[in-house]
This record gives structure tokens, sequence and C-alpha cells, in this order.
């Protein structure tokens, strides 16, 4: 019985490894995207990515995460066939929504860094790009990694979501045993598993701060 | 002949004119000691020599060559002014090491990156130790590999002097390089500073050092209100001040 609940499981978890790291794989860089463009000097595209991260900051993922799913399907051109369509709509629906959050924490990090760094690389004739690769990017990871290690760690516990949509990710594996079952010790389980893949990444954050904590 | 050249500089922030017909010129070796009270345009003008401001009117020349002239967009390409603000170095008030480097690596970083991807044909063991004899030159020999944030207020400013030496500006400016400093750092950053001006590095210091002022400057300016309001030397500015408002501002600093 055991062995069965913890191989269930783990085919649940690895859904949920899968939405965290194509989400993280997608999110971070668009996020970065969304982060340039709200700091455009161009207003209208300035007017755009404000508008997107409200709308998305704004409402439930949940909601979201219906919409991308079933408004296709309503409109008559259902894009997310089966298994995989399923998880590609909700890979769609956590990348833009994260992208979004991300986004307003990397613009806190690049407007964190002091005018003054910026302008002691110009003087000394950096180009724009070694200004932010060279001088810029690694102070703004600092600033970033505890806000940005907070929302990683959400993005774990929001994957359960996905389940609103009939995605088999683990608290929905968790759940259907309970369920077949009538067995209360599988719903613990499935928080254990949550306990340790954020306790993981607990570390793993733990190990940039250090790593990072050579300057100031 | 005059090494920097500057004419009709004018610069507005929204409706605040901070620069009014600035005009000055400077001769190689000497430094020229800009002084004057808060918000008389002192830094905004060191920033349009550097290129971090960009004059609304006026030009401003280096051994001859017209490297901006505001009514001359030819001057003002982007491409151009990272080679051109070469000319000038420039020292900050708040230092601005870059904190992820160590003392060495901030003095030869942007030289590294130079002969990298310019292919000066310059080897990064000749950069690096150029670097550590200009740290070693500001006393600095026991702090190379030390971050900015293990370093005092005045080790730190000596690092970014050496830094802004680096690149062998024609002008070396400094932005109140002293105000962030206690009394005590601020003598081992003047004493850098004067014996810069004794190997005859071309400087504009802006300062409200005034007794350093007038023992290292072959030339005085004083700012007030965006215009200069008296030059000369120092024994004429100090003391002998034509106009009431130098004598004016200069009593606040009797006993400095």
């Amino acid at each position: 019985m055991f062995w069965n609940v913890t191989l269930t499981l783990l085919s649940g978890l690895g859904t949920t490894i899968q939405i965290f790291f194509l989400t993280l794989l997608f999110a971070l860089p668009l996020g970065l995207v969304i982060a340039f463009g709200s700091m455009s000097r161009l207003t209208p595209l300035r007017w755009l990515c404000n508008t997107l991260v409200w709308i998305v900051r704004g409402t439930p993922l949940m909601l979201q995460l219906i919409g991308f799913m079933y408004i296709p399907g309503i409109l008559g051109n259902n894009i997310w066939d089966g298994e995989a369509g399923r998880m590609t709509a909700t890979v769609v629906a956590f990348s833009i929504n994260y992208a979004c959050y991300f986004s307003v924490i990397y613009r806190g990090g690049i407007q964190g860094v002091p005018a003054g760094q910026r302008e002691a690389a110009e003087v000394l004739g950096l180009t724009k790009q070694q200004i932010f690769f060279k001088v810029t990017l690694l102070q703004m990871i600092k600033r970033i990694v505890p806000p940005m290690s907070n929302e990683i760690i959400t993005l774990v516990k929001d994957t359960s979501l996905a389940r609103i949509i009939s995605v088999y990710e683990l608290t929905f594996t968790g759940y259907s045993f309970m369920k077949s079952s009538g067995l209360v010790w599988p719903f613990f389980y499935t928080g254990v598993f949550y306990l340790l893949f954020v306790g993981i990444l607990t570390i793993l954050f733990n190990l940039i701060e250090r790593k990072l904590s050579y300057f100031r | 002949m005059a090494i920097l050249d500057v004419q009709h500089i004018e610069k507005s922030f929204g409706a605040t004119k901070v620069l009014k017909d600035i005009n000055f010129s400077l001769p190689e070796g000497q430094v020229l000691a800009i002084i004057g009270s808060s918000g008389s345009g002192k830094t905004t003008l060191l920033r349009c020599l550097n290129f971090l401001e960009t004059p609304d009117k006026g030009s401003i020349s280096v051994r001859g060559e017209t490297l901006f002239d505001a009514g001359d967009p030819a001057t003002q390409r982007e491409s151009e002014i990272r080679r051109k603000r070469l000319h000038f170095g420039l020292v900050f008030q708040n230092f601005n090491l870059f904190p992820q480097y160590t003392a060495l690596e901030n003095v030869t970083l942007a030289r590294e990156l130079m002969a990298k991807g310019e292919k000066t044909g310059e080897s990064l063991e000749d950069i690096r130790a150029e670097g550590r004899d200009l740290l070693t030159q500001m006393g600095l020999q026991d702090r190379m590999g030390n971050y900015p944030h293990q370093l005092s207020g005045g080790q730190q400013q000596r690092v970014a002097i050496a830094r802004a030496l680096a690149m062998k500006p024609d002008i070396l400016c400094f932005d109140e390089p002293t105000s962030a400093l206690d009394p005590e750092l601020t003598g081992e950053v003047l004493k850098v500073i004067r014996s810069l001006a004794d190997q005859h590095t071309t400087m504009i210091i802006v300062t409200h050092e005034m007794s350093f002022a007038r023992d290292v400057a072959d030339h005085v300016l004083f700012m007030d209100g965006g215009v200069v309001v008296e030059e000369g030397t120092p024994e004429e500015v100090f003391g002998h001040p034509q106009q009431a408002r130098t004598r004016q501002f200069l009593e606040k600093y009797k006993g400095d």
C-alpha cells in the first residue's frame, strides 16, 4: 500500500516538477523583457507592459488557467488537446503570470542599483552591454534573491492549481488516493513531498545568498 | 596652448537654468579649482565635461579637437561619445567603486574590457601590473585584494583615483572628492591629489576645501548661480577678491 501511494505521488510530483521548471524556464527571461518594457522611454510600450502586469496580478491565477484552457475551445478552436494540451495550457498561463511578478522584482532590483554605478562605468568608457553584464547585473541579482526566493517557493505550491484543468500534479494524485482508499495518511504524505521540495529550494537560495555575501 | 577650451556652456533642467554662459580654458599640466556654494552649478559643469549631461549650448574642445558642439549634431553621436569621454576622468564624491570587484579589479576592469573588446593588443598582465603600480602610488599596496566595503572612505577614494588614472585621461576631474570623508581621511586623499599636481597632472577640482584649493590650484573659478563670478590666480581670488559676492562667500571659510 505504502509503496503504491509512493509511486503514484512520485508520478504526480514529476508533473509538478515539470510545471515548476518549465514555468521558470519561460518566466525568468520573459519577466526581464517585461521589466525593461515597463521602464522604457516609449510611452505606449510602458503603458502596454504596465497594463499587462495590472491584469495578470489583478486576477486569480486559477481564473487565468481556466481562461487559457477553455476559451479557445468555446471559440471553436480547441488548441489544447489531451493531456499534453492541458499541460501546455498550464505552462503558458503560469509563465505569463509569474513573468509579471518577476518583472516587478527585476525592476526593483535594477532601479535599486545606485545611478552612480552606471555613471562611473560610463565615464570609464564601458559600453551599455558591458555596464549591464559587468557592473549592474550581479548587484541586481544580489538585491533580488530574497524576493525571488519567496516568489519561486510560492510557485511550487501554486502548481497545485493546475488540477482545476485536470492536470495530474501532486495535490491531485494525493487527493485522488485519499478519496478512493478512504485513508487520511496519504494527505500528510503529499504534504511531505512539498516540504522536501521547498526545503531543497531553501537550502539552494541560502547557498546563493552566501555566495553573494562577499560584497555589499 | 590650452589643453581644454570650454565656450558658452549653458544647461537647464526644466525651467531652471543651472549653467549660464560658462567660458574657461585650462593649460596643460595645470590645476583648476572650482569653488562656490552648493547649487552654484559646479557639479553640473563637471558632469557636462564628462558627457553625463548634455549642454544645451556651447562647445568643449580638448587639444584643439571639438568634442562637443551643441550646434553640431555630428559631435553628439552615441558611438563616439564613448571614445571622447576618455579624454576626461572623473572622481565622484561618493567614490562609486564597483562593490563586487576588488580594489585592483576596480582599477583594471575598464582597461581589460577594452583590451578584450577592441583588441588593443595590451596584455592583461601588463594592465594588472600597471594597476598594481597605481595602487602602490596611492599607498594601497596592501589593499589590492580587498573589496570596497572592507576599505575606509579615504582608501576607497584613493582606489577611485587610481581607477580614473588607469584610463590615462588628459584631464582628471574631481567632484568634491573629500565631502563624504571625515577630516582625518580627508587629509590622505588631499595628499594624493597634491602629489598628482606635483607631477603636473592636468586637473579640475570642485571642492569646499578652501585652503587646499588655494594651495594646490594654479587658477581658481568662483561660481554662483550658474555663472563664473570671479576667476584668477589663488592669490587674486582668495587674497584680493574683486566681487562682493566672492568676499561674502569666502567670509564663511575664514580660518579654514
